[in-house]
């Protein structure tokens, strides 16, 4: 890392060629130049780069560099969180710049949901040590209706069902309670019911579904699709999206894939959570990580989730011990 | 009259509410009230009758299959109660309601403590006919003196009437609420009630219910909202005398600020009453950390064909539950009042009609504002 | 340092052992009723000072012990029964009965023709041998280590040399107080006051007997303990008293058997039980109380008013508490737990079965002091004949146990339509963090069920039985091996008559 100039990081990932590992305890990467990616299927952007893993320390913001380069929407920093005396989270780095999908894979319980639950603001992590900034603001000092007003979304691996609030209810309370905080008008009862018609329609979500309590006794595919319902209502800047495949049938999985896709634009990225190379079939992503105890050890282009698919973790086993 | 024969908590049924202590000092019995007062809640189209220091000071016009009337006596059966002697002791008229067909308007009693402290005493006596039905709200409100209320009322249920009957404590703060509400139901009869308390310094309401008729059925619900420095206690005492009937119970309990809340209910299955089903439910929420909440969920089964249950919980907002509503954008503040009314709900939601329903959530908001 | 080498020989045997020796301790002859040829040696009839000093030189009690009775009688004198119970009996005359009654000699051998024929009967559908004699005599060691109690006085206790090279203590509370003072003084009544209650108070005063086990730091008690218990003098009232203590880091798991001969008059038994667990200390109490319930008119059977409370006194310890109640006129018990020590533990695992016109007031009460403590009470009651079944628990935290939790199921189930089951639970938050759960229900066997077993050949009995120990199941499976086979006979035995 000594002999890398810590700018010189990101201007290698803004040329595209460069494959992180990081196989040492304590969390510093080597970096191999690699060939270039092919293009990505879904967009002949030349920003279609392997970004990656960000160099600990955090960089000086200079106004210069803020011009030379897009600035990254999400930048996570050498992020260490433990929740009851356990360290789970050991070191994660990780920036994605505007319009990008990012893909992460990794074992059960090596901390994905985690990583998507510390970037949300639950409370039970102590995070010990690192910064996230999410379009250059310090997300860590956000509480979590904070985050969700600056343009985070987390699409939970497991949404919580509140009895006794009604679906409806509480996305108008959430699209206004953003508006309002970012100053705008609320919106009206009509416009909202319009928005949430073609949202639902897009997703093949039933509307009476949504008179129901939330998430209460909806199936684990209608959770997931509420989830995405509520993403894009929201319109978020950055989506993270945990095992949103999980638990959709064939056809759900195609409809989810499709309003997921129609949400990609320029000024919104997103980070999938999956286990499934055949949901980054449907959701070409720019970049995959591979998560393993606690931090990214591996990045690549998509091939990667095809390496993973045919050959597991194994490849990267003890590659952060 | 002298506080000697008050309950202390070796009495079974005040085990959460020793009136020996909560109880010091009680006032005269009230004068006539000098001043008209207004209803605490307004429910469009209501028929409206004000009862003020125990009296009848004023209504609209009785609509139609409604007849008011008065009685001399006791209206509660007897029974082992220092509440139901003191009420059978000191009311002197009882105003009585008989009610036949659909009674269309809401019928709202108001009953109104106003003037210095005093001890008001007044009953009720509502007969339904068979087939009628009808929807009767009874709020409770005055002036902010140490007021003692102790109210009862019978309501007798007709074959196959139905009847929903809501009573609304918004007592002021240095208040005393009692009250006691017996229900009598008849074959095919049914029965909602709903008890909310939003006030009072100290309330306890006691519903005596008796299914007498096979079919008859029963929600009983309630809200008890304690805040700083009150203690509310709801008891019932639920027998099913009949084959055949069926009740829920639905009690729900939030606390919040040093205050105690206290629920109390027995189901009674009597030896022959054979397919009953029995359900009762108290969930308490602590909005604080010196609120406490009390639970006794009694059942009393000697019939075996029966399936009785009840559930009693305990507990704070579900933090995960407020992170998800954070999550989405919503401030913290507002995912709890959210919350907190998504708890309520159902209770309040299945009281039909939109004005009366609004008038409740009122109530609820009112007391949501403190939070 | 301690000897472990014979432990894994013991583990083995205990497990071999379990039917063999151990039921025919407990079950068997009670069952049948006879009463064994043992000469007593009575205190005067009645209950007064005289009788406490008579009790006192019996066992050569110190000074200061005689003074402490002489104190809880006093005390005593002062207190009235409780009637809160929803159980009914008549007054019972404390003047006309015998607080103290010793075997002078070991038991003589009996044989199976003094058995009351009706009873030899049900014996054998329980399957056990009688062997307790030889038990007795040392012939044959049980592979439980057992405290036997025949009438108030410890006669036989086995299994001591091994306990004590792990410094394990596991005597009479008599031999406790003559050889142990300084532990008796620091932990009697520790638990369970002197005043605590009309019955506990009773039994401070004229306990004869019971047992005294110390557990000290880090020791693993390699054995179940037992005490057998009987009640054979007529009109004797047992008082028996029991004092448990796991040091620091230590386990025990403590096994309480109780059988009575049939008997015409009523008996009054009035235990006190007290745990003390320190820190990291666990103490699982598994008790089967099969006790004369008195005859099908409901004439005589035991009293059995019982005061058993566990103290978890230190961080993190735990105490569990398993009972099958299946005998006794009327049963007045509610083994609780007081969780002191942060993160302490209680649990409260309970079948309780009644049938004839048995009268159970039973259930237990979890005390949450600690910060984070938790609990869990698991109680079945099956009511049949003209019975009445009650479970009457108390679940509170005080305002200083943040974060307590319980987790209450409490399911009665009503066999015929002259029974009756009741719930009754105090449910207690006093602060804003607890997190309590209690769900109760009552029903009856479905006739589906009983169809779907009679179809697969059983019959009516059986099907209940059956049925009966599948609604208890979740409770069964947390009884030591050794009871658990003699419960699922249990079961069936004292429903018997219950349909049909
Ligand atoms: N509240 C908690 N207390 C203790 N450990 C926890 C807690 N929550 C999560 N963990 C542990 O943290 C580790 C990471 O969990 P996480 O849910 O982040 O894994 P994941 O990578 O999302 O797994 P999966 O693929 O199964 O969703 C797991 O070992 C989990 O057991
Ligand atoms: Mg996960």
């Amino acid at each position: 890392m000594s002999s890398l100039p810590e700018i010189n990081v990101i201007e290698l990932l803004e040329l595209g060629v460069v494959r992180i590992h990081n196989r040492k305890p304590g969390g510093s990467a080597s970096i191999e130049l690699k060939r270039p990616p092919p293009p990505a299927s879904n967009s002949g952007s030349r920003l279609d780069v392997i970004e990656g893993r960000a160099p600990d320390k955090p960089m000086a913001a200079t106004p210069e560099r803020a011009d030379k380069m897009t600035a990254p929407i999400l930048e996570i920093r050498n992020l260490h969180a433990r929740i009851e005396e356990r360290e789970i989270l050991k070191g994660v780095n990780l920036i994605i710049p505007p319009g990008k999908v990012h893909a992460i894979m990794g074992r059960n319980g090596s901390g994905k949901s985690t990583l998507s639950y510390v970037l949300a603001g639950k409370e039970d992590y102590e995070i010990t040590e690192g910064e996230v900034l999410l379009n250059g603001q310090n997300l860590l000092e956000m509480d979590p209706s904070e985050r969700a007003a600056a343009g985070l979304f987390q699409a939970f691996q497991y949404p919580i069902e509140i009895p006794g609030v009604a679906t409806m209810t509480f996305l108008k309370a959430a699209m206004n309670a953003q508006r309002k905080a970012r100053g705008e008008v609320e919106m009206s009862t009509p416009d909202f019911m319009r928005a949430v018609k073609i949202a639902g329609t897009d997703l093949q979500i039933d509307t009476g579904m949504l008179k129901r309590p939330l998430n209460v006794g909806f199936s684990g595919g209608e959770k997931k699709r509420a989830e995405v319902l509520q993403m894009a209502l929201l319109q978020p800047k950055m989506c993270i999206l945990d095992e949103t495949d999980s638990g959709l049938d064939i056809d759900a999985l195609q409809v989810v894939s499709k309003s997921i896709n129609a949400l990609r634009s320029v000024g919104r990225s997103m980070l999938m959570i999956t286990h499934y190379q055949r949901l980054l079939n449907h959701i070409v992503p720019d970049v995959v990580h591979v998560f393993s105890d606690g931090k990214i050890v591996e990045s690549g282009d998509k091939d990667l989730a095809l390496q993973l698919e045919a050959k597991g973790y194994a490849d990267f086993d003890g590659a952060a011990a | 009259m002298t506080v000697a024969g008050l309950p202390t908590r070796r009495v079974e049924s005040y085990h959460y509410t020793d009136l020996k202590t909560l109880l010091r000092v009680v006032p005269p019995l009230a004068k006539a009230a000098s001043q008209a007062s207004a209803p605490a809640l307004r429910v469009a189209g209501a028929f409206q009758l004000m009862i003020a220091n125990g009296a009848i000071q004023s209504s609209t016009a009785a609509p139609a299959g409604v007849i008011v009337g008065h009685a001399k006596g006791s209206v509660l059966s007897k029974r082992d109660d220092v509440l139901v002697h003191l009420n059978g002791a000191f009311a002197k008229d009882c105003l009585t309601l008989t009610l036949e067909g659909n009674v269309d308007p809401v019928i709202q009693i108001d009953h109104c403590t106003e003037g210095d402290a005093a001890h008001v005493v007044d009953s009720l006596k509502i007969f339904v006919a068979d087939n009628a039905s009808a929807v009767i709200l009874e709020t409770f409100s005055g002036s902010d003196t140490a007021h003692i209320g102790n109210h009862a009322s019978y309501l007798a249920l007709g074959k196959n009437a139905i009847v929903t009957h809501i009573m609304v404590n918004l007592s002021a703060k240095a208040t005393t609420h009692f009250a006691t509400n017996e229900y009598a139901l008849v074959a095919g009869a049914k029965l909602r009630t709903l008890t909310i308390h939003a006030g009072a310094a100290l309330s306890r309401s006691q519903v005596f219910a008796r299914f007498a008729g096979e079919g008859a059925h029963a929600d009983f619900t309630g809200l008890n909202l304690v805040e700083d420095g009150q203690h509310n206690d709801i008891t019932i005492d639920i027998r099913h005398g009949a084959a055949h009937t069926t009740s829920q119970e639905m009690y729900k309990q939030i606390a919040r600020g040093r205050s105690k809340a206290v629920f109390q209910g027995k189901i009674v299955v009597e030896r022959d009453a054979q397919k009953v089903d029995a359900k009762m439910m108290m969930q308490g929420l602590m909005l604080s950390d010196q609120a406490e909440i009390f639970s006794k969920p009694e059942l009393e089964i000697y019939a075996d064909d029966v399936v009785c249950g009840h559930g009693s919980t305990c507990g704070k907002l579900d933090e995960d539950s407020i992170f998800y509503l954070m999550s989405r954008g919503i401030s913290k503040v507002e995912a709890e009042i959210m919350l907190v009314r998504g708890f309520i709900a159902e209770v309040l939601d299945p009281i039909e009609g939109e004005a009366l329903n609004e008038a409740l959530n009122s109530v609820v908001d009112g007391w949501l504002q403190g939070v | 340092m301690a000897d472990y080498d014979h432990i894994p020989m013991l583990k083995e045997n205990i497990d071999r052992a379990t039917v063999d020796s151990v039921l025919s301790l407990d079950v068997d002859k009670y069952k049948y009723g006879f009463e064994t040829d043992i000469e007593s040696d009575m205190a005067p009839k009645g209950l007064s000072e005289d009788t406490i000093r008579f009790i006192s030189a019996k066992k050569n009690e110190p000074e200061w012990m005689l003074e402490w009775r002489l104190e809880a009688y006093k005390r005593f004198l002062t207190l009235t029964e409780p009637t809160w119970a929803k159980v009914h009996y008549p007054q019972i005359d404390l003047q006309d009965m015998y607080y103290y009654a010793a075997p002078k000699s070991t038991p003589a051998p009996t044989s199976l023709d003094e058995v009351d024929p009706a009873l030899l009967a049900m014996y054998d559908k329980l399957g056990i041998p009688l062997k307790e004699r030889e038990i007795l005599a040392g012939v044959e060691r049980p592979n439980v280590a057992v405290d036997a109690v025949i009438d108030s006085v410890s006669v036989v206790t086995t299994f001591r040399e091994e306990l004590a090279k792990v410094g394990i203590i596991f005597c009479s509370i008599s031999e406790a107080i003559r050889e142990y003072p300084k532990m008796i003084k620091k932990y009697l009544s520790s638990v369970v006051p002197v005043s605590d209650n009309y019955y506990a108070t009773l039994n401070s005063a004229v306990f004869t007997d019971g047992s005294f086990v110390y557990i000290p730091k880090g020791v693993r008690c390699p054995m179940e303990l037992s005490t057998y218990f009987r009640i054979n003098e007529k009109k004797t009232g047992q008082f028996e008293r029991t004092l448990i203590i796991a040091e620091a880091d230590s386990y025990v798991s403590y096994l309480e058997g109780c059988t009575a001969p049939m008997r015409a008059e009523s008996q009054l038994h009035a235990a006190v039980v007290e745990l003390v667990a320190m820190e990291n200390a666990e103490i699982k109490y598994s008790t089967v109380q099969n006790w004369y319930p008195g005859d099908k008119d409901g004439k005589g059977g035991i009293y059995n008013f019982v005061t058993k409370r566990g103290d978890c006194r230190g961080a993190n310890s735990k105490i569990s508490w398993t009972q099958v109640e299946t005998g006794s006129a009327i049963t007045w018990k509610y083994p609780s737990c007081i969780l002191r020590g942060d993160r302490s533990r209680g649990e409260f695992y309970s079948i309780a079965i009644s049938n004839g016109y048995q009268q159970v007031d039973s259930g237990t009460k979890m005390i949450h002091l600690g910060k984070n403590t938790s609990s869990r009470i698991i109680s079945k009651g099956i009511a049949a004949g003209f019975s009445d079944n009650t479970y009457r628990g108390q679940v509170s935290a005080h305002a200083r146990a943040k974060n307590a939790r319980n987790f209450t199921q409490c399911d009665s189930l009503l066999i015929g339509d002259k029974c009756g089951a009741h719930t009754v639970p105090y449910i207690e938050g006093r602060n804003g963090s607890v997190i309590f759960e209690h769900e109760a229900t009552t029903s009856k066997i479905s006739d589906d069920q009983m169809f779907y077993c009679q179809q697969r050949g059983l019959n009516e009995e059986e099907a209940v039985a059956l049925i009966v120990n599948g609604f208890v199941r979740d409770v069964l499976q947390h009884l030591p091996m050794e009871f658990m086979v003699e419960t699922q006979k249990l079961i069936a035995i004292s429903l018997e008559g219950s349909v049909g």
